[in-house]
């Protein structure tokens, strides 16, 4: 097990579950990454955990319990709904955990979540990459430094494709928590607190299930207001409006207005464009930075040095919140109050 | 259509597409009995629409309360100017509204009355109120009455509603449109700057958008807008996102903006549907970029959009309200669409004063 470059010995990593589409992902990087040593995963289903742990070669455990005595950390990964008790299974072992977006489908689990790690005195991150997406940071930064002005408004959107293509789960509601705006929102929402360092306190939502050919049980096409303590307006269109022929997932992109005038991102914006065969079709490989890496290293980092991560549970706990209410309010056809 | 004036504008035959009668040379082989157009107002629109009709060969007839204006502008089209609205509506078919938005109305019926058909540029009126006094002035007098919501003759809007009409995307289910841009470049005091006369930035700039989502997905029934002051002190509202609801049960994002920096013009949409997506946006539109030393800045107030070497709408808009006029036939936007946009401006107008949810009842009356 190799030092990193400053000579710590690495940070043990555990996987405990690969039912999100993203577990591949993170697999691959900490399998790699210097300061890490990729333990092994766990999932329920074993198939699917030798299937995630194949490519890199890391072992599969059959009992969580085993995971967890060897492992510093974990990375939660699994179907949203089941957040809640896997969060828990690992606190109680007094393993740090990054679990991934949205932290739970309800604002109940959310708190019990931050209960359970603030009991067993064990750091929570919630899982939002993008806070380490380059062009995002660029507009943190326009905001800090002042560049941009005053803040006055923030229009976002964070589409893709409807997930059922990566697993079934996140059309059922009973697993997802929802649809396109429990998916797609919370990105977006994390982002605006992170910039704007303010706390959402009222919420306008509607949404619909035409898009994707009603297939869904889910909502599949949201907008979604919201209005910040400190007077900002900003909107998130979460739809999962790219259809399966789309050359990507989808994207994030953001327009901020402020007195100092405008300033728009689109994060995945750097990519080629590649046009194959007619059964290849055109894909878009990106080629950007990859903002998962800066998000695993900063796990890694706050496990290493018993800090709090960058981002935390309760950052996790406040987009759930939104989500909600974004709810809340699709059900009442108005603005609700939030906080 | 009705009385004698109507019998003598209308020809006896249609003329084909985009074919107008050519005043400016007359030697041409053209038998239609020509429109004689009169614009009212020399401001910004006024003077492109001036120079469209020109482009169409119809040199118009002028009239703006500041007769220096006017004589200007006649001057460079070689038209001519009219000294009172009574002498314009004596000496044209069909008057061309331009006038700042809250005197609309005020023109518009006296017009009507006079038996002139009647172009008004967007948003049809300032009020509600306004609008279905126009619409009771044509139908009494029996003239055509048009709305100029230009946006409808651009032609990437036009392509996208063709691709939805043909079942490209399926049911639209998620619209988002953005119109960008910076603060017009207008003196304090400006009739655009006050509310009460222009309506500001909801009612001039995102009624664009308004009628073009109603266009693609109906009619709508719920209105929430947000807006927000960027060029303080002045405090007008210069940016503004509504979100509607469709009867359908489609939902629309529709932006608008000027809050950037000159010159930026910009506009965007997405239309997203039951089985496909259409993507259009001007920034990666455009065909020509120069980046060229000389001549950098325009000096242009306002800015237009630009449909980069595609036509111009403006021209493609007044030729067809004019053949409309003298065919006696529909163009694609009836002054009832443009009652029903300013409907849904107002709606966003409320909701962003309220904070509320404004219902809406598509043909009220």
């Amino acid at each position: 097990m190799a030092v990193d470059a400053q000579g710590r010995p690495p940070v043990r990593i555990g996987i405990l579950s690969a039912e999100h589409v993203h577990a591949p992902t993170y697999i691959s990087l900490l399998a790699s990454m210097p300061g890490a040593h990729l333990v092994g995963v766990w999932d329920e289903d074993r198939r699917r955990a030798a299937t995630a742990a194949e490519p890199v070669a890391t072992r599969v455990f059959d009992d969580v319990d085993d995971l967890l005595e060897r492992v510093d950390g974990v990375v939660i990964a699994s179907a949203n709904a089941r957040h809640r008790r896997l969060v828990e299974i690992a606190a109680a072992a007094g393993v740090h955990v990054l679990c991934e977006k949205p932290l739970a489908t309800t604002v109940v689990d959310a708190r019990t979540i931050l209960d359970a790690c603030a009991r067993a005195g064990v750091h929570l991150m919630t899982a939002f990459p993008t806070r380490w997406n380059p062009a995002a940071r660029a507009l943190e930064s326009a905001v800090r430094s002042g560049a941009l002005g005053t803040p006055v408004f923030l229009e976002g959107a964070n589409t893709g494709t409807m997930p059922d293509v990566h697993a079934a789960w996140f059309v059922d509601p009973a697993l997802s928590g929802g649809g396109a705006v429990t998916d797609h929102v919370v990105h977006l929402a994390d982002l605006y607190r992170w910039i704007l360092r303010s706390e959402v306190v009222e919420v306008y939502a509607v949404a619909n299930r035409i898009l994707q050919e009603r297939f869904a049980r889910v909502e599949t096409g949201g907008l979604v207001s919201m209005r910040f303590a400190n007077g900002v307006s900003a909107t998130i269109d979460c739809s999962w409006s790219k259809p399966r022929s789309y050359p990507t997932w989808g994207g994030l992109s953001i327009q901020a207005i402020g007195t100092g005038g405008a300033f728009g991102i689109d994060a995945f914006r750097q990519h080629l464009g590649v046009y194959g065969t007619r059964e290849a079709g055109i894909s878009w490989p990106a080629w950007g930075p990859d903002a998962d890496a800066g998000m695993l290293a900063e796990f890694l980092s706050a496990v290493r040095e018993d800090r709090e991560p960058a981002v935390t549970g309760t950052d996790g706990l406040r987009a759930v919140e939104i989500v909600d209410a974004a709810y809340r309010s699709i059900a009442a056809g108005a603005p609700v109050p939030l906080g | 259509m009705s009385g004698s004036h109507a019998d003598r504008v209308l020809p006896d035959r249609a003329l084909p597409d985009g074919a107008l009668p050519d005043r400016a040379h007359p030697g041409r082989a053209r038998t239609d009995l020509p429109l004689r157009i009169g614009v009212v107002g020399t401001g910004f629109m006024g003077e492109t629409h001036v120079a469209a009709w020109a482009a169409e060969g119809i040199r118009a007839v002028i009239h703006d309360v500041d007769a220096g204006r006017a004589a200007t502008l006649a001057e460079r089209h070689g038209a001519r100017v009219a000294s009172s609205l009574d002498e314009l509506f004596g000496a044209v078919d069909v008057v061309d509204v331009c006038t700042p938005t809250h005197l609309h109305a005020a023109v518009a019926v006296a017009a009507a009355r006079a038996g002139r058909h009647v172009i008004c540029e967007k948003p049809m009126a300032r009020t509600l109120a306004d609008a279905e006094a126009m619409l009771a002035a044509a139908r009494e007098a029996g003239v055509r009455l048009f709305v100029a919501q230009v946006v409808r003759f651009f032609p990437e809007y036009v392509a996208a509603r063709a691709a939805v009409l043909d079942g490209a995307i399926g049911e639209p289910g998620v619209l988002r449109l953005t119109r960008a841009s910076f603060r017009p470049r207008q003196p304090a005091g400006h009739w655009f700057f006050d509310h009460a006369k222009s309506g500001g930035i909801i009612l001039d700039l995102m009624v664009h958008d308004l009628d073009y989502a109603r266009w693609i997905a109906g009619d709508v029934v719920a209105v929430h807008c947000r807006s927000a002051s960027v060029a303080q002190p002045d405090a007008g509202v210069d940016h503004a996102v509504a979100i509607l609801t469709h009867r359908s049960g489609a939902i629309s994002h529709v932006s608008a903006s000027w809050g950037y920096a000159p010159p930026t013009f910009t506009t965007a949409f997405e239309i997203a549907g039951s089985h496909g997506l259409i993507e259009q946006s001007s920034t990666t539109t455009m065909p020509v970029m120069p980046s060229l030393l000389a001549g950098a800045a325009d000096g242009s107030p306002t800015a237009l959009a630009d449909t980069g070497l595609a036509g111009d709408p403006f021209r493609l808009e007044l030729a067809e309200f004019a053949r409309a006029i003298r065919d006696g036939t529909e163009a694609r936007i009836g002054a009832e669409d443009g009652l029903e946009a300013l409907r849904i401006a107002l709606a966003a107008d409320e909701s962003a004063r309220t904070g509320a949810v404004v219902r809406i009842t598509p043909g009220a009356r």
